[in-house]
């Protein structure tokens, strides 16, 4: 009884914080989002709602992992390379750093308490899904990997290491972006590479 | 919004104006595509599971006694495909029908979902496991000794944990299996002295001689016999081993037979012991068993059989010359009260041919259960009052006794009815207490079919529902109820088995048990070869007798109940994909029918489809007619399997159950062809379920057969006509021919283009009719892997079954003649190089790849139909409802293949040669930068062929299996006339010289 007051409590705090952040230091972050280099420290930003792209249950921030800290997307994404799907990582694999890593300031603090909360609690996280395609077709990223190295994540994901907040920087699920790409490479556009 | 943008907006500008101002996704979950989905990933990610790659896990079959090994594929955590252990000794690799269709048990939407308990009501309540254990220790301690079980397990730790579990108590076990083949081993006791089945090696066999043993089918093991049956009569060898039937029906097995003789029911033993005695005299045998062989002269057959003496003659010297040769006999479609005399005889007539430690071989000791006379016992001592509790554990009898046993009433004797079973079927709705187990894909367990195998199974997935393994309810009891339980003391039944695993390990000598654990988990098991037991004739061989049939009532016509070839003996009857598919003879789906000669039929005045009253002693059933050349015309056959009361809801009131007409067990087994029946007609009809077409081949050079003179000699289909002096096949007109040249000129050009112009393979098939035995496994292989939905009874009557291949019947010669030679085609897409169905296509939906497949493009298709309008084949199935939200009730979506789209109404399907499968090596061979290799992947219905008669691969590549068998001179096209250049090669079936 006595732990799961301090979780509330903790969610509570880390709530508060957040609204008041929220007041001070919205527009501008936006603005450093887009401005921060690779090695440039991330900015703190309080609110995600300004931000691009659907809010997630955590304001998890790329612009930080992946960015600032440089962890290799395939970290995380760990099937990419093998696996039609990229494999979204488990709490558990979050849980890896952040058993330790609580933080540095108080609005990453409270979205870290958040992810302990659901690691406490065994309830997987249930993120926004940003990039999806219809059932119908089927996208094997492990061939695209294999094609445009290790590192081709941008060229259909954008930029994520500079995103607070993830959007969807190009048409991936209408089918003239898989074309056009596919005519320039000069590699198959037969339907059934990708419809069946 | 509208003064923002004036009156003159429409519905686009509208949907613009709202996608640029709108506050992101959110905001536009009304459209389709930009509807919020959720990603839920794992809380602790599973070590052997990637998103996206196929997990497999070794395990075992259950569905019934033969014990095949299984390879479960996995998908995040779910198992969606069942396929063969190619390691396994019995099966290597292949599964029939029933064995994949044990997806659609584990999924079953009729499966208990939680332990019940009949409450004051009558009706079932669900209850705690805690409380469900609580009250079966209540009553056990309160039964004291009088306590047994029926089960309905293979042998294995589990069936020894129960018998020494109830042993404690001082009950007893019964082990069930309603087709157990008793006649068989009663047979081997009296012959060899040995109390064991045989096991029987088809691919030696130079002559087979089946009286009324459907090998093919219901017996244990058909897989392993049908691979055998294939090598020694499919033109593996440059010949072909002949195959005589001697039963009162045709079944599947009797239509791959050169030869069928209708003998008249029950007579079988008197012709096997005339043939023996022949043998035995012309080879000078033992002058005691010629003796006793004396008064069964061919003569004395002929008049029991039916059959001319001549033809006895010939077969007994047919028999004897070829070496080794093989007879079989025994099974539920010719299991008549002298069923163990026809065993007796037919080892005689090994024996007499040489065929002991050839082709009949002991020392596997296959897995039987404890018969007739055990569970006849049992239920002696139930009507006696000395049984408290009984547990049934997988096992229903209430459905597969016949209602003359009165099972049901005279179950209310005991006082505590416990069902240890997966469905509420016809046993367990007689229960008091439901305890719902685990399916064999989510427990720990083992079998041993037969000596030196030893099969392990794994759970593949967690389990669906709130249910034990049977296992761990026994040992959770012991620990309720202590006392002689006591020593049942395992921490699970996981623990449990491991434990007796030490012991095979430590039996073998095993220095690591670690090491042999693992090893045993991945593959599948411990598989060695059996000791072969020599067997010799035993004293009381000589002793053989024949009975004249009889049979109870005074009805005209003969009844012979045979098990459905998918539904077995009822416990496939709540399997979607087993009742759609059909029974391979009839090619009816989703009911019973009752099979009469043309002959009886014109008698009664019946048409196909007319329902008739079968009127025996013991009750009376209502069926639709079906007219069959392949029944003795003084014999009316009837399915077994269908007519459930209970179940689940494809089960329940599908058909009637034929038992009804049977008497009760009584000896050694259940006699299925023991009673005479009347048909009267009702005056009502019902239109067959079937998806037959034409049972004709018109000419058309559809299912073709040459000779074996003109295959040995390496004709082509063609020039065997000739040489033959029939008729050559229809040749197109010139007209027709300068379309046709028109048309393929076109086609040449367009593959000068764009992905066209590459190096691509050419995908291709390999159908050897010679092997083909029309068992239908591909059948349900394809349903499993290309999420196939099921369209029904209803629908199947308006021809709109979606089946992407089926297995075409077609008769030669009159249909009413007792020869008529069955010919099976597989039929699906023939991915053709000039297709018909492309041209057609308003919206390129139907369209040719690079790869030389025909595409469907379920995206573009806008359902006009035209392609299947204009596929000569009639292999394109179009979706008229909403099958893919009807055909999977939760939780049988689960079984879905994620590679494959589902595909919605409006949409035409067919056979895409497993493209997912082509791309998943595809991107595989492209990771491991190395071209695709021949075989390292094949279809779903090539996989599953137990004659491996469909062959897959790339034409292009000259060494690959699929080009060489192309080059094959019995190799023709269906439909060639037409100038399809079809991707499949058909090699004709091979036809022995008639006689008789």
């Amino acid at each position: 009884m006595r732990k799961l007051a301090f979780v509330l409590g903790g969610v509570a705090a880390g709530g508060m914080a957040a609204l008041l952040a929220s007041s001070e230091a919205g527009p501008q972050a936006q603005q450093q989002a887009v401005a921060v280099a690779d090695s440039v420290r991330a900015p703190v930003i309080a609110d995600s709602g300004s931000l691009r792209g659907p809010r997630q249950p955590i304001f998890f921030r790329h612009d930080i992992h992946s960015g600032q800290y440089k962890i290799q997307c395939q970290y995380c994404h760990y099937s990419v390379a093998v696996s039609p799907e990229p494999g979204i990582p488990s709490v558990q694999t979050c849980m890896g750093c952040h058993l330790v890593i609580g933080g540095t300031d108080s609005t990453h603090q409270a979205e870290i308490r958040k992810l302990r909360q659901a690691w406490n609690e065994k309830q997987p996280i249930e993120w926004v899904r940003i990039h999806y395609l219809p059932r119908h077709a089927h996208f094997p990223h492990q061939r695209h990997i294999k094609a445009l190295g290790p590192n081709a994540c941008a060229t259909c994901h954008g930029e994520v290491q500079r995103m607070p907040q993830v959007f969807k920087v190009n048409e991936v699920d209408r089918m003239g972006f898989c074309v056009t790409c596919h005519m320039e490479r000069k590699v198959s556009r037969d339907c059934s590479v990708c419809h069946y | 919004m509208a003064d923002e943008t004036g009156s003159s907006i429409d519905r686009r500008r509208f949907l613009t104006v709202l996608g640029v101002s709108g506050g992101g996704a959110l905001a536009l979950s009304g459209c389709s595509t930009d509807r919020v989905e959720k990603l839920i990933p794992y809380l602790v990610q599973s070590e052997d599971q990637v998103p996206g790659v196929a997990t497999w896990y070794a395990s075992s079959c259950t569905e019934c006694p033969t014990g095949c090994g299984l390879h479960v594929r996995t998908r995040e955590g779910r198992a969606v495909k069942l396929e063969g252990n190619p390691e396994h000794p019995i099966n290597r690799g292949k599964l029939c029908s029933r064995g994949q269709a044990a997806l659609q048990g584990l999924y079953n939407p009729d499966r208990l979902q939680g332990p019940m308990a009949r409450g004051a009501d009558g009706k079932f309540q669900p209850i705690t496991w805690d409380d469900a254990i609580g009250r079966l220790a209540t009553k056990l301690t309160a039964a004291g000794a009088q306590v047994a079980a029926i089960s309905g397990a293979g042998r294995g730790t589990f069936s020894d944990l129960l018998a020494e579990w109830v042993g404690a108590l001082g009950g007893r076990v019964v082990r069930h299996q309603p087709f157990d083949s008793e006649p068989l081993r009663a047979a081997n006791r009296q012959a060899f002295g040995i109390d064991q089945l045989p096991s029987h090696d088809f691919s030696k066999a130079k002559y087979i001689v089946s009286f009324g043993a459907d090998f093919l089918e219901s017996w244990p093991g058909s897989i392993e016999h049908q691979r055998g049956f294939a090598q020694s009569h499919g033109f593996g060898q440059r010949d072909v081993a002949k195959f005589v039937y001697l039963a009162p029906r045709r079944d599947l097995t009797g239509l791959n037979a050169d030869e069928w003789h209708p003998v008249r029911p029950g007579s079988e033993a008197s012709l096997a012991l005339a043939m023996a005695g022949l043998l035995l005299e012309e080879r000078n045998g033992p002058a005691a068993l010629r003796g006793a062989l004396v008064t069964f002269t061919p003569e004395m057959a002929s008049k029991e059989t039916g059959l001319p003496v001549e033809t006895i003659r010939r077969l007994s010297r047919e028999f004897g010359a070829a070496r080794p040769s093989l007879a079989v006999a025994g099974g539920v479609s010719s299991q008549h009260a002298g069923a163990a005399e026809v065993c007796a005889a037919v080892n005689l007539l090994n024996y007499a041919a040489g065929n002991l430690g050839e082709t009949v071989l002991f020392g596997a000791n296959p897995d039987t259960a404890d018969g007739y006379a055990a569970l006849n016992d049992l239920l002696t001592a139930i009507d006696a009052g000395r049984v408290a509790v009984l547990l049934v554990h997988d096992s229903n009898p209430a459905y597969s006794l016949p209602k003359a046993s009165n099972f049901g009433s005279r179950l209310q004797k005991v006082g505590y009815k416990v069902s240890i079973s997966m469905y509420l079927d016809e046993t367990a709705a007689l229960c008091d207490l439901l305890l719902p187990q685990h399916h064999a894909l989510e427990r720990w367990d083992d079998l041993r079919p037969r000596s030196g195998v030893y099969n392990l199974m794994q759970p593949v997935m967690e389990p669906v529902f709130d249910t034990l393994p049977a296992g761990e309810i026994l040992l959770r009891t012991a620990k309720k109820v202590g006392g002689a339980l006591a020593r049942f003391n395992a921490a699970s039944y996981q623990a449990h088995l491991q434990s007796r695993w030490q012991a095979l390990a430590a039996e073998r000598r095993e220095p690591d048990f670690n090491a042999f654990w693992h090893a045993a988990v991945q593959r599948g098991g411990v598989f060695g070869e059996p000791v072969s037991t020599p067997a010799t004739l035993s004293a009381g061989a000589g002793k053989v007798t024949y009975t004249r049939p009889t049979f109870e009532g005074t009805g005209q016509y003969v009844l012979a109940l045979y098990p459905h070839g998918l539904l077995h003996d009822g416990r496939g009857a709540n399997k979607p994909w087993l009742l759609e598919n059909g029974d391979p003879v009839t090619k009816i789906t989703w009911h019973s029918w009752v099979e009469l000669h043309p002959e009886a039929a014109r008698k009664l005045d019946v048409r196909n489809g007319e329902i008739v009253r079968l009127t025996s002693p013991h009750g009376s059933v209502e069926a639709p007619v079906y007219i069959y050349s392949g029944v003795h015309p003084e014999v009316v056959a009837m399915p077994l399997g269908f007519g459930h009361t209970e179940y689940g809801q494809f089960a329940r009131g599908r058909g009637v159950n034929a038992l009804d007409l049977v008497g009760a067990p009584r000896g050694l087994f259940l006699p299925y062809v023991s009673t005479r029946v009347s048909v009267e007609k009702t005056g009502n009809f019902s239109q067959l379920a079937t998806t037959e077409g034409n049972p004709r081949q018109l000419g058309r050079g559809i299912a073709e057969g040459v000779s074996l003179e003109a295959a040995q000699k390496g004709l082509t289909v063609e020039q065997a006509y000739i040489a033959e002096g029939r008729g050559k096949h229809e040749v197109n007109t010139e007209r027709e021919l300068e379309a046709v040249r028109g048309w393929s000129n076109e086609q040449a050009e367009a593959t000068q283009y764009g992905d066209y112009a590459a190096a691509n393979p050419r995908w291709g098939m390999a159908i050897d009719l010679a092997k083909c035995t029309g068992c239908q496994a591909c059948v349900t292989a394809c349903y499993a892997e290309n999420n196939i939905p099921t369209v029904g009874e209803s629908e199947i009557r308006k021809g709109r079954e979606m089946t992407w291949i089926r297995i075409e019947r077609y008769w030669e010669d009159p249909a009413d003649a007792p020869q008529a030679d069955a010919r099976f085609v597989p039929m699906l897409c023939q991915h053709c190089t000039n297709a018909p169905c492309e041209p057609v296509c308003p919206v390129y939906a139907a369209y040719h790849t690079a790869d030389g497949l025909n595409g469907q493009v379920y995206n573009r298709c806008v359902g006009t139909r035209y392609c299947a309008n204009n596929c000569p084949y009639k292999v394109r199935y179009f979706n008229w409802y909403k099958y893919n939200e009807l055909a999977w009730p939760d939780p049988l979506h689960l079984q879905l293949n994620p590679d494959v789209t589902v595909r919605a109404r409006g949409v035409m399907e067919k056979c895409t040669f497993c493209i997912q499968r082509i791309r998943g090596a595809q991107n595989k061979a492209r990771l491991e930068d190395r071209p695709l290799r021949d075989g390292e992947f094949t279809t779903a219905c090539a996989q599953a062929c137990p004659s491996d008669a469909i062959v897959f691969g790339n034409l292009t590549d000259p060494a690959s299996r699929v080009a060489q068998l192309q080059q094959n001179p019995r190799g023709y096209r269906v439909l060639e006339d037409l100038n399809t250049r079809s991707a499949i090669t058909y090699l004709a079936k091979v036809l022995l010289p008639r006689e008789g």
